[in-house]
């Protein structure tokens, strides 16, 4: 921590300050500095870039830029500010893209949102917003979308257009000597949902593979900002509805931080067991999905059987299966009435969890044809993981011990014993089994905080009728917030910021992992044969819904 | 005497086919109506990866403007006579992203539904239900919403 304040004190800065534990948080003053910044970053081991976040300040005619990095394997963060000018044709930046390639994404999303163009950035384009939105930046505060709303059918016409006119071109680039071909894996096809690869082929090897991404684009990070806080939940927990619980923890310690509440314990436990409540459902469909993808309906089948349960659990807590919306800033929305009842339900479902798990050890994960099918294919190496910065269970599988539960406690999970679950070989293998492993850690967290509760209560010390929610205040005062927590898919990051007695964020951005693993397609696909692609894509685990927020 | 055309239809409601094409986070209770608990096959309804062999489109819950040429042309595919299902809110007016900026909102302007399920997103039980109403419709040989009106025939896709 010491060596990365040093660092950063030989340039000319604002502030550099100690922010969380794990954390630096420091302000640059001259913006021509950051690429020497961040190369003498990286030589102190801060390799991978987590995002990049505008934020828009009309009055005073800046945009500032955070930046977070992260050095992976010894658990630092550096949080990065700098301000530049807000004019359009003013509004620029060196890009550190050559220097970290994690940030290409982040970078390209900024520059389509904010319009700020990053000088050196290997292919600056628009992205993630659709063709009517170009060059109009819809994410500044000053963008009407009101008056652009009346024009819908030109609008869509538009897009339309966009896609003939890549057909025409893919047409010429092409040309019709050879074998070469593009196609176009998606939206359509049964296994991908929402996404299309641009896949340019040989006859059946794969040469280059480009994500056109966008098609479940909700804006959410501007709809938050037209909602209050509550309101911001139902935004914050449609970021993905495989794991809903989890966004909503994220969003609500970023609130309580800038709010300065403490929660009750016992709003902290059961934030434990609603998110891996929630982590569990997600990963029933992800490992019951990668078998989708090759072929096999019968382990999907099964997989959703006992996601059921689990639902169920879900449903008699919060009263809805999927859209819980039940953790709020200040703790957990609803009290546990009869909690006995309610643990009752979950233990319904672990059994079930119980009683399956020998049938899909032996069926299904000591698959012979999967075995021959996935192993070895599509190995990342621990280099791989901290250059392109994956995360969550695509990193454990390669081996890296990473999970921000351990990592920076939140919730209640500093008080419960739980270990790194990692695999060894990463491949898609390796990143199937670990979604099965993952599961039983996460089975294992609900149990150790049922119990943890019931001795609460059997104390006194806990009262389940009134302890679920601590009051907020109305209005927030002006602040900053960054929160993490460890999502199904991977780490997710909100960055909140608020305005004096502000009733609504200022700004709210949600960094999640998909982004960084869609990314990876682009170099994890070339030189297989096209009927890799399904199970390559499947082993991501990619879920649109946090892809394109 | 039963005529040959009622004979078709009849024939038809019995097992609809349903072209799998997900726009939104509805879809995700659309697996679960596929799934054991709720096993919508039961009924006769079923997946399948194209068009041209599809009765029924869902539009599950939200459509942002960059799938709706998407969707239309996977409408467009499939043969006469075809129906559609709007589920969820997002369906109807936007639903929860009613003020995003980048989701449409009068979707079923755009292409007309025969059957609307509520929800956000609806329950399994909910769209199946949803889907024996259709049954009927289609029993009764009534020509589908879309193929009557719509904003989809001034749009390019």
């Amino acid at each position: 921590m010491e060596r990365i304040k040093e660092v950063l004190n030989n340039f000319d800065m604002e502030y550099v300050e100690d922010y969380k534990p794990t954390w630096v948080k420091a302000k640059l003053k001259n913006k021509d500095d950051i690429t020497k910044v961040v190369k003498a970053l990286k030589e102190v081991g801060i390799r991978s870039c987590s995002t990049v976040s505008p934020t828009d300040f009309p009055e005073e005619n800046r945009m500032e830029i955070n930046y977070f990095l992260e050095d992976i394997v010894n658990k630092k963060n550096v949080w990065l500010k700098v301000d530049i000018d807000r004019d359009l044709d003013k509004c620029e930046i060196d890009s550190i893209t050559p220097i970290l390639e994690s940030a290409d994404y982040h970078e390209l999303e900024s520059y389509s949102t904010f319009g700020v163009k990053f000088k050196g950035h290997p292919n600056l384009r628009y992205f993630l917003i659709s063709r009517d939105y170009y060059g109009k930046f819809p994410f500044r505060k000053d963008f009407d979308w009101e008056e652009h709303e009346k024009h819908l059918i030109e609008n869509v016409n538009a897009i339309a257009e966009e896609f003939f006119e890549e057909y025409e071109e893919n047409e010429k680039t092409v040309g019709h000597e050879d074998s070469r071909t593009v196609l176009h894996w998606g939206p359509t096809h049964p296994a991908s949902g929402p996404i299309r690869l641009k896949v340019y082929t040989n006859g059946e090897n794969i040469e280059k593979v480009e994500p056109d991404i966008g098609y479940v684009w909700r804006a959410l990070e501007k709809l938050s900002e037209r909602k209050d806080f509550i309101g911001t939940i139902v935004a914050v927990e449609r970021v993905c509805f495989m794991d809903n619980t989890n966004p909503m923890i994220c969003y609500a310690q970023a609130v309580e931080e800038i709010a300065g509440k403490e929660i009750t314990p016992f709003a902290k436990y059961m934030r434990v067991i609603l998110g891996e409540l929630g982590r569990t459902v997600s990963h029933l469909i992800s490992m019951g999905g990668f078998f989708g993808t090759m072929g096999l309906q019968t382990f999907l089948m099964w997989c959703l059987d006992v996601r059921e349960y689990f639902l169920d659990a879900l449903e008699d807590y919060s009263g809805a299966r999927i859209a819980t919306a039940c953790i709020e800033p200040g703790g957990v929305r609803y009290p546990l009435n009869d909690y006995k009842a309610w643990f009752e339900e979950i233990n319904k479902a672990i059994e079930k969890w119980e009683k399956t798990k020998p049938d899909i050890e032996d069926i299904f994960l000591k698959n012979p044809l999967m075995t021959t099918r996935a192993k070895n294919k599509g190995i990342f190496s621990h280099e791989d993981v901290i250059d392109n910065y994956l995360q969550g269970p695509i990193a454990r599988a390669s081996g890296v011990k990473t999970d921000v539960r351990i990592d920076e406690p939140y919730a209640a999970y500093g008080e419960l014993k739980m270990d790194y679950v990692t695999c060894e070989n990463g491949d898609a293998r390796d990143r199937l089994e670990i979604i099965y492993k993952e599961i039983n850690q996460s089975i294992d967290l609900i149990k150790q905080a049922m119990v943890k509760i019931e001795e609460g209560i059997e104390k006194g010390e806990m009262d389940p009728k009134k302890d679920h929610l601590v009051k907020m205040p109305r209005r927030m005062p002006a602040g900053e917030a960054v929160s993490r927590v460890e999502w199904a898919r991977g780490e997710m990051l909100m960055h909140l910021v608020t305005t004096e007695k502000s009733t609504n964020p200022y700004r709210l951005k949600i960094k999640a992992p998909s982004v960084n693993h869609t990314r990876m397609l682009e170099k994890l696909i070339p030189g297989h044969s096209l009927s890799d692609i399904p199970l390559l894509y499947g082993s991501m685990h990619i879920c649109q819904g946090d892809l394109d927020r | 005497m039963l005529k040959v055309l009622d004979f078709f239809n009849y024939a038809r409601s019995k097992s609809p086919w349903i072209v799998h094409f997900c726009s939104g986070c509805c879809s995700l209770e659309m697996l679960a109506a596929m799934g054991p608990r709720y096993d919508w096959e039961r009924y006769g309804y079923m997946m399948t990866p194209t068009p041209r062999q599809a009765d029924i489109i869902f539009i599950t819950g939200l459509v942002s403007k960059k799938i709706l040429p998407a969707l239309l042309r996977t409408y467009e595919q499939m043969p006469e006579p075809r129906y559609v299902v709007a589920i969820g809110a997002c369906a109807y007016d936007g639903g929860p992203y009613n003020e995003s900026p980048s989701v449409i909102k009068n979707m079923t302007e755009i292409l007309p539904a025969d059957v609307f399920v509520a929800g956000c997103p609806p329950k399994p039980e909910a769209i199946v239900a949803g889907l024996e109403e259709l049954k009927e419709k289609i029993k009764r040989g009534e020509p589908s919403a879309s193929s009557q009106g719509g904003l989809w025939k001034q749009m390019k896709f």
